[in-house]
């Protein structure tokens, strides 16, 4: 049996994925980044290894993601995590064909080929509203945790208006309503529908096409995704493996490597 | 004038922020014609009305409509009009226009026309470049000159020819509309109790939005109603207010600087609708008097680089005309002209020893919490000194 | 992981172009110390340099010199300074940095910029050229002068009869200003044999751009356009300008007939439009050269004047060819939709894979609408089209790590459907060799 592997080095978590040569996954793994990336790596991959019952040398290609995917030193390549989400949410869901993945830092809409390849992307720009951080930044602003957010904004009687172009004046924005004495689920019902109407706008530049899966951290948070599924007018996938996905499209690219024999595991971009 | 009777600016409140464009659509259904879209700062609009149009102020989508498709053709960091312009056209608002009007105010104006041009082809769209070379020989010559082609592209639309005379009497409508601003605008300045800026502001809209003979008695039933007032001065400091001349401010913004504290008595506010100083002569050719009009005797506008006149002569004369006691830069995000012009403003300011305050706002604005703060504590600043 | 190679951009060309440079702002320096010669400050956009040469007034452009000075990582500090002195975040930051300049002395690393004895400001589409130059009119003890090029707003893409009286007449009013500030009057023989050389000059570069259609190109159209710009400006009409543009022919046109290229190996040929991040030039050529793309046309390179579709300045008629030029053989005074055919252009004539749209903050021309433009290569043409942000001045606006992700996203996606598209063609099942391309570093 042959093994391979992927490591997505994020902003704030790392999470390593082992599979097999039929493309199953045989091990997770989740870390915090910290501020030590090459650790984090390898303490990913360490505890993935763990979990399969493999040897390093079982292993026999593995692919680096994520932001710092240059930092998955024992890694044999690397490739952005646009093309290993696109990979990732095909495999996970083969029917999809468009890819939403809102991060810490970036948001991305992907459009994906019928074999999980990458046809266009398109990414937020400069602005980090829309991206995790906002969501983030609201919790903080209403004194709650993260995790509890989502299920509370789907409460709302009457969500509140928010401006949905810069993080810092929306925390302005929620700290105003709340002196105005708006309710909390109200105003997370705002910030959801924010970040929704952000993230359909950035869909809709690489044309939103069925099915539409939601990849990454953020789609645990059922407020995003109904959000986005209002705004979008379609429903939308979410996989139980929704925060692996980057590694996991890392890994099936190691696969392929694997699979494909010598020839192609030396071949490399100009340097 | 009873007491009773509804000032005629409560009464157009709603009609004014109203994208659907109500009366627009009334006066088509009344009058089988067609209406011609223009986008700010001046558009020589008074051509499209001697071509049987109804010209119609553009000002974006205010805080009324959600932009859901255009920021994906313009980036975050262009200002708010254009793109809730662009998506006025993409919910079908402008179905209403026959024809959309553009001219040379900034490059993300510019740009917007061509891309509007390519993404709505049911609205015939005309550039004009106005001149930005004042001091030259060949300066009317050439306005007169892109003023007649102006009228020939929208003739074609229209179906109706500009003659000579047609356009003497467009002017002379536009004339009388002009005048009625201009006597709401002198009578605030002298008594800002009787008439408030957001009442001047809600009227100088309709008159963006209705045929001018249509709207002229309405401002003249204002000016009438605002004179029989007898209201008292509140303790507020009086303020001139510039920078607001392509994307507006939403009325409560407005409303929130007075309420603050402030009496605002000169502004420039629809700036390109109320342009001219004094009547266009319309005796002679009336392209010629036009285009003078616009070279010679046009108010101040920060789009018209007329290198004759430093830049911050004119909102330190007008200061100084009404007697303010501050100056408020009311610029609009991502505003390149605004932005540009007040590291000059600031500068004379400084020179000429006039109390500002510089403050940025967005169409997209609900809440004022802070801009009231703001001005609260300016005013306080002053009233205390 | 495997080194980098270090790739060695430097040919005869641009060892001759820093010789031009350095003499150009010598004798820039030497009017600041005062020799008695004039300078004017103007624009780059269409410029009317024929005329300056024509009275041997010095052109000076602000634009040249704050990029020279970002290349050299020094435009910080001056934006900055204008900052304080009431100028935006969101103003461009060449203006900035000029206005920065202006405060520190005009002393730059390279020259010593001196002040201008005449103001041209050369209204060729850019709004905020006119913002600029009117608050440096209040800065300077000089004599200004807006030149408005009405914009191309027609049909046919031409400007009309009344533009081009219109412009001639302004272009006889400069002659008129600058016979006051020199005191001399025009010599217009002089006058044709400068024009003359601007036609042949345009020629060269006509030539040199038509080069890059050769697979592979022999130089980079956006990188090293960049390298022959300078003097397109500020040598123009010069027996300098000219014998520089004959030297960068010949070396190219021997490049393309020995098949060499920049690289040792072009595999993409892309189309780039907008201006470069100048604070970070070399890293960002790197982030596309370690994927082997190469730029075989560029919009920017065409910002003075666009002479591949066959304008030529004519000496026989040198005020009206002046006029024509700033009026439409440049890309600044087009409209969009000019532009978007330009690039279709391009990327037909060109040969080109792929567009990359490089969006800068500060200038609004170049960007504003460029979501609009990559909708339609991507929708309407199915050219693949990348985006990607930061700015042309101001280094607070480059985030590294960010653009090398969309950019290699990008290069990875494009090499994968080119294996796609060979194994469909052989009728090999997916599934195995996927040729991903792991890139060490």
């Amino acid at each position: 049996m042959k093994y391979a592997a992927g490591v997505d080095v994020g902003s704030t978590q790392t999470k390593a994925i082992i599979v097999d040569e039929r493309g199953a996954i045989v091990a997770r793994a989740l870390s915090d980044t910290g501020a030590y990336l090459v650790r984090a790596a390898e303490r990913a991959f360490a505890s993935a290894l763990e979990q399969a019952g493999l040897r390093r040398d079982q292993v026999g290609q593995i692919i680096g993601t994520g932001y710092g995917r240059f930092k998955v030193e024992f890694g044999d390549a690397q490739v952005t995590e646009i093309s290993c989400h696109a990979k990732g949410a095909w495999t996970l869901i083969p029917a999809t064909r468009t890819v939403i993945d809102i991060g810490g830092q970036d948001t991305k809409a992907i459009k994906v080929s019928d074999h999980g390849e990458v046809l266009d992307f398109a990414m937020n720009d400069k602005c980090a509203a829309g991206s995790g951080r906002f969501l983030t930044n609201s919790a903080e602003a209403v004194g709650l945790d993260v995790s509890e957010m989502g299920a509370r904004s789907m409460t709302a009687k009457q969500p509140v208006r928010l401006s949905t172009v810069c993080t810092i004046f929306v925390e302005t924005d929620i700290l105003t309503y709340l002196a105005q004495g708006k309710k909390v689920d109200d105003i997370l019902a705002g910030v959801h529908g924010a970040i929704g109407a952000r993230t359909v706008a950035l869909v809709r530049r690489v044309g939103a096409e069925s099915e539409v899966t939601f990849t990454g951290g953020v789609a645990k948070n059922i407020g995003i995704v109904k959000a986005v599924e209002e705004k979008l007018g379609m429903s939308v996938n979410v996989s139980p493996d929704s925060h692996y996905t980057g590694a996991l499209g890392a890994a099936i690219f190691a696969m392929e490597r694997v699979l494909a024999g010598p020839a192609v595991t030396s071949q490399e971009v100009l340097a | 004038m009873t007491l009773t009777q509804e000032f005629p600016a409560t009464r157009y409140r709603d009609v004014v922020e109203d994208r659907e464009f109500p009366t627009v659509r009334e006066w088509r259904a009344r009058t089988g014609r067609s209406a011609v879209g223009c986008y700010p700062v001046y558009a020589p609009f008074e051509l499209g009305h001697a071509a049987g149009m109804l010209p119609v102020g553009l000002f974006g989508g205010g805080n009324r409509i959600e932009i859901a498709n255009a920021d994906s053709r313009f980036q975050s960091f262009i200002c708010s009009v254009v793109k809730s312009t662009m998506e006025l056209g993409f919910q079908h608002k402008l179905d209403v226009f026959d024809a959309l009007m553009f001219e040379s105010i900034c490059d993300p104006a510019r740009n917007l026309a061509s891309v509007m041009a390519r993404n709505f082809k049911e609205q015939a769209m005309t550039y004009v470049h106005l001149p930005q070379n004042m001091t030259s020989a060949g300066v009317v010559d050439y306005l007169v000159a892109e003023y007649r082609r102006v009228a020939a592209e929208l003739s074609a639309t229209s179906g109706q020819d500009v003659t000579e005379d047609g356009l003497r009497a467009s002017l002379t409508e536009y004339n009388a509309m002009r005048a009625a601003v201009r006597e709401l605008y002198a009578f605030r300045a002298l008594r800002p109790q009787d008439l408030s800026t957001g009442e001047l502001y809600t009227l100088a809209r309709l008159a963006t939005l209705m045929a001018p003979d249509e709207v002229t008695p309405i401002l003249r039933e204002a000016l009438a109603a605002a004179r029989a007032r007898d209201g008292r001065a509140k303790d507020r400091i009086k303020v001139v207010v510039i920078g607001s001349f392509c994307e507006q401010p939403p009325l409560e913004l407005i409303e929130s600087i007075e309420e603050s504290g402030c009496y605002i008595v000169d502004d420039d506010f629809l700036l390109g609708w109320r342009l001219f100083r004094r009547d266009v002569p319309v005796d002679g050719d009336p392209y010629r008097a036009l285009a003078t009009a616009y070279l010679n005797d046009s108010l101040h506008a920060s789009t018209k680089h007329d290198l004759r006149v430093p830049r911050a002569t004119a909102i330190i004369d007008s200061v100084q005309r009404v007697g303010a006691d501050a100056a408020i830069c009311l610029i609009a995000k991502f505003c390149e002209p605004g932005l540009f012009d007040y590291a000059l403003y600031r500068k004379a300011f400084d020179e000429h020893k006039v109390p500002h305050l510089y403050l940025e706002f967005e169409e997209k604005m609900w809440l004022y919490e802070k801009i009231r703060t703001e001005v609260e504590t300016f005013v306080e600043s002053m009233l205390f000194a | 992981m495997t080194a980098v190679k270090e790739i060695q951009y430097q040919g005869e060309m641009h060892l001759l172009q820093k010789e031009l440079m350095a003499k150009y702002y010598a004798e820039a320096t030497a009017i600041a110390g005062g020799n008695g010669k004039k300078c004017a400050h103007l624009l780059i956009a269409g410029n009317p340099v024929e005329l300056l040469r024509a009275f041997d007034v010095l052109p000076i452009y602000p634009e040249v010199n704050v990029l020279q000075i970002a290349v050299r990582h020094g435009s910080l500090p001056l934006i900055q300074k204008a900052e304080e002195l009431g100028y935006a975040g969101d103003n461009c930051a060449y203006v900035k940095a000029d206005i920065g300049l202006f405060h520190s002395g005009y002393s730059t690393p390279f020259a010593q910029i001196p002040k201008p004895d005449v103001l041209v400001c050369n209204y060729v589409g850019c709004n905020v050229y006119l913002n600029w130059f009117e608050h440096l009119a209040e800065m300077v003890d000089a004599p200004a002068m807006n030149i408005d090029i009405p914009f191309i707003r027609s049909a046919d893409g031409e400007p009309s009869a009344a533009d081009l009286t219109y412009v001639v007449k302004q272009l006889e009013e400069l002659i008129v200003l600058l016979e006051k500030v020199t005191g001399k009057s025009l010599d217009w023989a002089k006058l044709t044999k400068i024009v003359e050389r601007s036609a042949r000059t345009g020629e060269l570069w006509a030539q040199i751009k038509d080069m890059t259609k050769a697979r592979p190109a022999p130089y980079d159209a956006y990188f090293d356009s960049v390298t022959m710009m300078a003097p397109l400006y500020c040598l123009r009409g010069t027996e300098d300008g000219l014998r520089f543009f004959e030297v960068a022919h010949r070396e190219m046109k021997a490049q393309m007939e020995k098949a060499k290229g920049p690289l040792p190996e072009e595999r993409f040929r892309i189309v780039i439009e907008g201006p470069p991040p100048w604070p970070k030039l070399r890293v960002f050529r790197d982030m596309f050269s370690r994927w082997g793309a190469v730029a075989v046309a560029s919009t920017y390179s065409t910002v003075g004047g666009l002479w591949e579709f066959g304008f030529r300045h004519d000496p026989a008629h040198p005020l009206e060819s002046i006029a024509r030029h700033m009026l439409s053989a440049n890309v600044c005074n087009r409209n969009f939709l000019q532009r978007y055919e330009q690039m279709e252009r391009y990327v037909k004539e060109w040969e080109a894979d792929a567009i990359v749209i490089h969006s800068v903050k500060s200038c609004r021309l170049f960007s504003a609408g460029q979501g609009d433009m990559r909708e339609h290569f991507v929708r309407d043409l199915d050219v693949p089209t990348l985006l990607i942000e930061s700015d042309i001045e101001d280094p607070r606006y480059f985030s590294e790590a960010q653009l090398r992700n969309r950019i290699d996203a990008f290069f990875e996606a494009l090499e994968q459907r080119r294996v796609t598209a060979g194994k469909t063609l052989q009728g090999v099942a997916s599934g195995s060799a996927t040729g991903v391309v792991g890139v060490g570093s």
